[in-house]
């Protein structure tokens, strides 16, 4: 149904509650001057708790560079500073406080918005005004398919976003065969939806249902009664939290079963957990990254992920989410790209991020000819007796997959 | 076929919380002319007012409604004393405007308190269903029907037999002449007003029940109120309740025979043939 | 003096202030120039509005469809002929949407007040829910546009189309037209009986509204480079041309291009002085002015009595 959203008007921007302009006290050795990158995120408007998250990941790699010997450009030294506006949530605004921020702020790197939608407007101006942008919050390849060459993704393409749990469901045993899928109809989930109906197919399992429900809508009876008639031995969801959390209930209040129910938003936040308790038990999620998966860490930055997760928490109060993970990682791709390159000039910068190749605590970072990083797997995690376990790819697990998911009368 | 069933069963269940939705709405618009824009705003302030309690007092969802009814009863009573009351004869697009940027301010009042974070109320019986046949039902979703329907009664029985209400439906049909038999207009137009915000309260406790809760999640309940109001006429708790169950029993039908990304087209389309075809709806009375 | 155009002082300002305007790209600044753009396409859609909401008295709730339909056209001109000239991206949107107009405005046209707005609110939500379905159109996924290389191409046609829609509305204050409308608006059966094709003159106002809204989208597709179902139907797109024209003064020429200027600087000094809770203010602001000014600016300085007049007035429409 139509919803009004309470999306501000575009507005003149100056540094209101976002603006940081004081710089953490330098390290021992002085520094040559400071790096000021730009962000546009939310500070207010549907996407100011996602906006916040991703500050915090940006932030918290400003504070470490400051404190640790700032970025080395050819034999000097910098600091970092990050110059935020507030974008309301709002692509067309999003826009504006870029160009803002290029042309009068004289920013030559760019840190991405939140959501799809803002990270497209974004890349179009950063294309034109040619500058560089890395995003970790944009994941919808339609950005990508431009022909664009400023924009560049940290995170996994849309489309990978459930293939995880499916290349997973194949080493399980008894194989699950038949899968539904139901994404929300926006940019970002049919492109997660179409993934994994294209993994499945090419992988012998049998895609028995595939459809999108509106965006935001508060009714999924009709698609989680058609599912059931079905019996699949998967059930997939691209969406939204609030959706999956709909989703979820319906199931259980319809005693719709399966071996597996997957999700490509939702186990990863602890409000989902939260709010259904033990309802959201054997649930599985695709996952950029989780504290309990296991990477290692690129030298020059903090080490490991555990150690990431732990040093974060102490700073913020709370283990990290993806998105603060992912958002970490686009400063991260900046810092090396400009350390490779030697030099602050955004072409010379935009060119090295196209090369880059690097292990980070994240994951590779490293971007095909379009700029989105499709080397980065997808983990997958399983919520088990309401922890958050990471269950594969192998190489970073930290415990088994719970399969099959019992009958709900049976929990 | 036993899909037909169960998305029979699926649209009465939702029909009537659209019902409830339905029923303020439709007061305040047939009886004081006025489209409620702030509507949805009152829906979300019921459903966080049921969340507060849930989560501090571990209240349950039903037991919650008839304060949150009072709540928003009294608040929605100071709003048409206080505010909408100076422009009530204004032409229609005063109101209009006025009650979008009242919702806009509730709305963003609740941003700021609660932000914008989804909420959920989960209870010990939640996801408990019955099955009849091929068709299982959720307890939680019959007792709101239940809910529903007792509370649409009450509404009725309110407008015939009590004085205040006989005074409401006499002013419904002229103002001036209920005015000048003693009939003290501008408390009643609150009342009516309140009523209207109190049922939207309601209608917020029952869809906290099943549907998450975020500041903006009474918006498309506005739309909903629409259409259960052109589907059913206006101004009557029949047309209510007709309206909210044709309206659920067509979007369940909808989403699985046209298809679900069209669900709420589907709605909006059979709105507007019934605006072009028969704009008093089903039970609504032919205006002079 | 002035007749229906309104105040003839006001009318003159509003003209100067839109030259003055057209001088902005040369300010060299991107976010001056964005923001100069938002308030000519704001302004655009409210004189689209303003036509049948102002002048003929059926207000519409919908007309964000219009310019949905506009950068939906300039997006498939791009994504399936590789066009990006934005004369010919106006031109077909205005021929699409004016068509989109007549077909539903025959039927649609026959409901009167409250019916017809919601009817053009259920037009807006519905075909945004279509259009999110189309594969054609990118469905929720959306489609890129490519801006053109000389950018500021885009402002000056903004600024191009609502100069237009500007000289329109003032023509047709001093034509047949535009009595036409008024006479519709004041007392529709009277008007037929004196002779006055309604139906047929409310479909023109429709359909003219509509090529104003569509204009404006054409040129906004590519100048935002980016186009789905949220960003072509926006609510804010749907509502703000009504609050400026309403802030501006409903049924006059310069009403919108003052509303959208007003209503900009508003939004613009509560966000630099209250970030968190600015969206609040708005809607404080859109009380106040509905409560105080429901006619608008430009009836303000019209009345006798002036701020006092105002005063006065209030509660002029209460119970």
């Amino acid at each position: 149904m139509g919803c009004i959203r309470v999306g501000g008007f575009p507005a003149l921007a100056i540094a209101g509650a976002l603006a940081l302009t004081t710089a953490v006290p330098a390290p021992a050795s002085a520094a040559n001057g400071t790096i000021v990158f730009g962000a546009a995120l939310a500070a207010t408007g549907s996407t100011a708790r996602e906006g916040e998250l991703t500050k915090e990941g940006y932030d918290f790699w400003k504070d470490y560079v400051n404190s640790h010997g700032g970025i080395k450009v050819a034999d000097k030294i910098y600091n970092v500073d990050i110059k935020y506006y507030d974008d309301e949530s709002n692509p067309q605004t999003a826009a504006r406080l870029i160009e803002k921020l290029v042309s009068e702020d004289h920013v030559s790197f760019i840190l991405g918005p939140y959501g799809s939608a803002n990270s497209a407007t974004a890349a179009a101006v950063v294309e034109r005004l040619k500058v560089p942008m890395v995003e970790g919050n944009g994941a919808a390849a339609s950005i990508f398919s431009q022909g664009y060459k400023y924009t560049f993704a940290v995170l996994a393409p849309g489309f990978k976003y459930l293939q995880g749990i499916l290349e997973m469901a194949r080493t399980l045993k008894p194989v699950p065969k038949t899968v539904a899928i139901a994404t929300a109809n926006d940019t970002f989930s049919v492109e997660v939806g179409q993934g994994a109906a294209d993994y499945a197919n090419a992988h012998g399992m049998t895609v028995v249902y595939q459809n999108k429900y509106p965006a935001a809508t508060t009714d999924v009876s009709a698609v989680v009664s058609a599912i059931k008639a079905l019996h699949p031995d998967m059930i997939l969801n691209g969406g939204h939290l609030d959706e999956a959390l709909l989703l979820q209930r319906t199931f259980k209040e319809q005693s719709v079963n399966a071996k597996i129910f997957g999700y490509s938003v939702g186990p990863d936040t602890p409000d989902f957990r939260k709010t259904l308790g033990k309802d959201a038990n054997w649930v599985f999620g695709g996952t950029q990254w989780s504290p309990t998966a296991k990477y290692r860490g690129a030298p020059g930055f903090i080490g490991d992920s555990n150690v990431y997760a732990a040093a974060f928490n102490k700073q913020y109060g709370h283990l990290p989410e993806y998105h603060n993970a992912e958002s970490t990682a686009a400063c991260l791709a900046f810092m090396y790209a400009i350390e490779r390159a030697g030099s602050l000039d955004p072409q010379k910068v935009r060119d090295a991020l196209q090369h880059l190749d690097v292990v980070t605590f994240y994951g590779i970072l490293k971007f095909d000819s379009r700029g989105l990083n499709v080397y980065k797997p997808m983990a997958v995690n399983q919520i088990q007796n309401g922890e958050l376990m990471t269950v594969w790819p192998l190489g970073v697990q930290n415990a088994k997959p719970a399969y099959p998911t019992p009958p709900w009368n049976a929990r | 076929m036993e899909l037909f069933a169960q998305d029979l069963v699926n649209g009465i269940l939702a029909g009537g919380i659209f019902a409830v939705v339905a029923l303020g709405f439709s007061l305040v618009w047939g009886i004081m002319n006025i489209i409620n824009l702030a509507h949805g705003a009152y829906i979300m302030m019921g459903a966080y007012t049921s969340y507060v309690l849930f989560s501090t007092w571990h209240l349950d969802p039903f037991l919650s409604l008839p304060l949150a009814f009072g709540l928003l009863y009294f608040f929605g009573y100071g709003v048409q004393r206080f505010v909408i009351n100076y422009v009530v004869r204004a032409p229609l697009l005063t109101p209009f405007l006025l009650t979008f940027g009242l919702s806009l301010l509730i709305v963003n009042v609740a941003l700021f308190i609660f932000h914008g974070d989804t909420k959920g109320i989960t209870t010990q019986y939640s996801g408990s269903n019955i099955s009849i046949g091929t068709v299982t039902i959720a307890w939680t979703k019959l007792w709101t029907l239940v809910v529903a329907l007792i509370i649409t009664t009450g509404m009725q029985a309110f407008l015939t037999a009590s004085r205040t209400g006989r005074a409401i439906r006499a002013m419904a049909l002229d103002i001036d002449a209920a005015q000048l038999a003693g009939v003290r207009v501008s408390h009643l137009y609150a009342v009516v007003y309140g009523l209207g915000a109190g049922l939207a309260g309601a209608a917020g406790v029952l869809i906290s029940l099943s549907y998450s809760l975020q500041p903006s999640m009474g918006d498309p309940f506005v739309i909903t109120a629409f259409v259960c109001c052109v589907l059913g006429g206006l101004g009557t708790v029949q047309g209510a309740l007709v309206g909210g169950l044709l309206y659920g029993v067509l979007e369940a039908f909808g989403s699985q025979y046209v298809g679900t990304g069209l669900q709420d087209a589907v709605a909006l389309v059979v709105l507007l043939l019934v605006l072009i075809i028969r704009p008093r709806g089903i039970l609504g009375k032919a205006t002079a | 003096m002035g007749g229906l155009s309104g105040n003839a002082t006001a009318l003159r300002v509003t003209v100067a202030i839109l030259i003055l305007l057209a001088f902005v790209p040369l300010l060299h600044s991107g976010y001056d120039e964005n923001l100069g753009r938002s308030v000519l396409m704001f302004a655009t859609l409210s004189f689209g509005w303003n036509i049948l909401g102002g002048y003929t008295g059926y207000v519409s709730f919908g007309n964000v469809v219009f310019f949905g339909i506009g950068t939906y056209t300039s997006a498939a001109l791009w994504q399936h002929w590789h066009q990006q000239s934005i004369p010919l991206a106006i031109g077909c949107a205005v021929v699409v949407a004016v068509a989109f107009a007549i077909v539903l405005g025959i039927p649609i046209l026959r409901l009167r007040g409250h019916y017809f707005a919601i009817a053009t609110l259920g037009i807006a939500l519905a075909t945004e829910e279509i259009v999110a379905n189309i594969d054609w159109l990118g469905a929720g996924s959306g489609q890129a546009v490519r801006p053109l290389e000389a950018f500021s191409s885009y402002y000056f046609a903004m600024w191009a189309v609502c100069a237009a829609s500007m000289l329109v509305t003032y023509l047709i204050t001093r034509s047949k037209l535009g009595y036409a409308f008024v006479a519709i608006r004041e007392n529709e059966e009277a008007a037929a009986v004196l002779g006055v094709d309604a139906t047929r003159y409310k479909v023109i106002a429709w359909a003219i509204s509509a090529a104003m809204a569509a204009a404006a989208g054409a040129v906004f597709a590519g100048a935002n480079g980016f186009i789905d179902p949220p960003t072509a139907f926006a609510t804010d797109d749907n509502v703000f041309p009504i609050v400026m024209a309403l802030l501006g003064g409903v049924g006059t020429v310069a009403g919108p291009l003052i509303g959208a200027l007003i209503l900009t600087a508003i939004n613009e000094t509560l966000w630099s002085h209250f970030p968190q809770i600015h969206t609040l203010f708005f809607g404080a602001v859109i009380v106040l002015v509905v409560l105080f000014l429901p006619r608008g600016l430009l009836w303000l300085m019209n009345t006798r009595g002036g701020w006092r007049g105002v005063v006065a007035a209030f509660g002029a429409y209460r119970l």
